[in-house]
C-alpha cells in the first residue's frame, strides 16, 4: 500500500481511471486517507482493435483472491514497491513468489517508488536479492515516479519488450523438450 | 599535465573551484572523445579501491569523481553531454574512506556518467577491456528512468536480459548495426551490470512467426510516440 499504483495507472491510461477506494483502516502504517480496496482500471488503445487493459490491484494479502484471477489472465505485471517501507526487498521477493507464473514468462517489471525520499535500498540490492532467490532470470528493476507519464510509459514498454523476448527464447526451450 | 590538488579536508562545503590534491597519475593531452576516460574509469572500477578522479577539458569546467560514493560533480549537465569533448588532462588519486570530501554530497549518481561515456567511446568498436569471443548477459537492467535511451536500446536490453549473446548476435536479433550493439555492450560493461562468458553457447531463438501484425511492443511504441 502506498507505492503509487493508482497514480501510476492514471499516468498512462487514456480513459478516466475507474477507482474503487475506501477509507484507509491502516492509517498507522501508511498515512493516506483512502486506499484501493478492489481495482483501479484504465486502458490504452493500441490500435483500432486492441486495448491494453490496466488493473491496479491491492497489495494487502486479504485481497489475494483477486490476484489468482488476474494471474490467470494477465500478460504481465508492474510491481510497485515503496522504498521507504520497513523491508521493501522482502516485500518484493514475496510478491515475486506469489506471481511466479508471470515472473517465469518474463512478465514482471519492478518499479521502486519514493527512492528520492528513501535512497536505500538501492537497485543493486534489489537485483542481488532477485539473483539469489531466482538464479538465471533477470527482472527489470527501475526507480520510478508514478506521477511521471514518461516513467510509467517506459516501464510498460520494458515489460512488453521483456515478455516478447522471453517468449521467443521459451518457444525454443519448449520445443526442445 | 601537472596539476596541484589541495585536499578538501573535513570541510564538506568546499566548492569544486578549491579542489586540489597531489596528483599521483596524470595523462597527457589527448584528442576529442571519451576513450581515455572510459579506460581510466574501467580500471578504477575493476580495482574496487577508493579513488578520486579529475578530468579537465578544453571547453568545459573540470569534472570530479569520487568513486567511494559512486558520485561525480560537474557544471555541465548530462542533458548537454558533449560527445566530442576534448579531454585535456586526467588525474587519479587513491584515497580512503576517512579522507575529506572532494565535493558536497550526494553529488550526481555516477551511473548516468558511465552510461553516456560507455555509449560514446570507441566509435562502436569493442572496448579494449572486452575480449573478442565473448557472449554477454545482463546481471541487471540499467535504470532507464534515469538514462536517456532509445527504443532500439530497450529491445537490445530485453535480449541481453534473457540470453547470452555476442555483439553480432545481439545486432542480428535486434535489427541494428553491429556498432550500435557494441556501444551498448561497452556501456553496460562499464556500468558493471554485464556477465561475460566465453563458454556460453549461442542462444537459439524461435523464428519469427508469419503474421500480418507487428508485435505489441512495436504497436505500443508507435502509440506512445516513441
Amino acid at each position: 500500500m502506498g507505492a503509487g499504483k493508482t497514480t501510476a495507472i492514471q499516468a498512462v491510461s487514456e480513459i478516466d481511471v475507474v477507482s474503487t477506494e475506501a477509507s484507509n483502516s491502516e492509517r498507522h502504517l501508511v498515512d493516506k486517507p483512502t486506499t484501493t480496496v478492489a481495482l483501479d482500471y484504465g486502458e490504452i488503445l493500441v490500435d483500432g482493435e486492441e486495448k491494453i487493459r490496466l488493473y491496479g490491484i491491492p497489495g494487502q494479502r486479504r485481497f489475494d483472491f483477486m490476484w489468482a484471477i488476474l494471474k490467470r489472465r494477465a500478460q504481465g505485471m508492474v510491481l510497485l514497491v515503496n522504498n521507504d517501507a520497513p523491508d521493501p526487498v522482502a516485500e518484493m521477493l514475496a510478491y515475486l513468489d506469489d506471481f511466479r507464473e508471470l515472473y517465469d514468462r518474463g512478465g514482471v517489471v519492478v518499479g521502486i517508488s519514493r527512492s528520492d525520499i528513501a535512497p536505500e535500498p538501492d537497485l543493486a540490492t534489489y537485483a542481488d536479492a532477485i539473483a539469489l532467490a531466482h538464479a538465471g532470470k533477470v527482472v527489470p528493476v527501475f526507480t520510478v515516479d508514478p506521477r511521471n507519464n514518461d516513467d510509467m510509459r517506459m516501464v510498460l514498454l520494458a515489460l512488453i519488450a521483456n515478455i516478447e523476448m522471453r517468449a521467443l527464447f521459451a518457444t525454443v526451450e519448449r520445443d526442445a523438450i | 599535465m601537472a596539476t596541484e590538488w589541495n585536499q578538501a579536508g573535513e570541510d564538506s562545503a568546499a566548492g569544486t573551484d578549491e579542489i586540489s590534491a597531489t596528483a599521483i597519475t596524470s595523462e597527457p593531452p589527448t584528442t576529442a572523445g571519451w576513450e581515455q576516460a572510459a579506460v581510466a574509469m574501467n580500471s578504477v572500477l575493476q580495482l574496487s579501491i577508493p579513488m578520486l578522479m579529475k578530468m579537465e577539458f578544453d571547453a568545459h569546467d573540470p569534472l570530479f569523481i569520487d568513486f567511494r560514493y559512486r558520485a561525480f560533480a560537474w557544471s555541465t549537465p548530462l542533458s548537454a553531454f558533449p560527445e566530442d569533448a576534448v579531454l585535456a588532462g586526467l588525474q587519479t588519486q587513491p584515497t580512503d574512506l576517512e579522507a575529506g570530501l572532494l565535493f558536497d554530497l550526494p553529488g550526481q549518481p555516477l551511473d548516468g556518467l558511465l552510461w553516456l561515456i560507455g555509449l560514446n567511446s570507441f566509435h562502436g568498436a569493442r572496448a579494449p577491456w572486452l575480449a573478442p569471443n565473448e557472449r554477454y548477459k545482463l546481471s541487471r537492467w540499467p535504470n532507464l528512468t534515469q538514462h536517456r535511451h532509445t527504443m532500439r536500446q530497450m529491445q537490445m536490453l530485453a535480449v541481453l536480459g534473457n540470453a547470452y549473446v555476442s555483439a553480432g548476435e545481439l545486432a542480428d536479433m535486434a535489427g541494428v548495426d553491429n556498432s550500435e550493439a557494441q556501444s551498448l555492450i561497452n556501456a553496460l560493461s562499464l556500468l558493471r551490470i554485464l556477465n561475460r562468458s566465453v563458454q556460453a553457447p549461442a542462444a537459439v531463438v524461435a523464428a519469427p512467426q508469419a503474421t500480418k501484425r507487428e508485435s505489441l511492443f512495436s504497436r505500443l511504441r508507435a502509440r506512445l510516440g516513441r
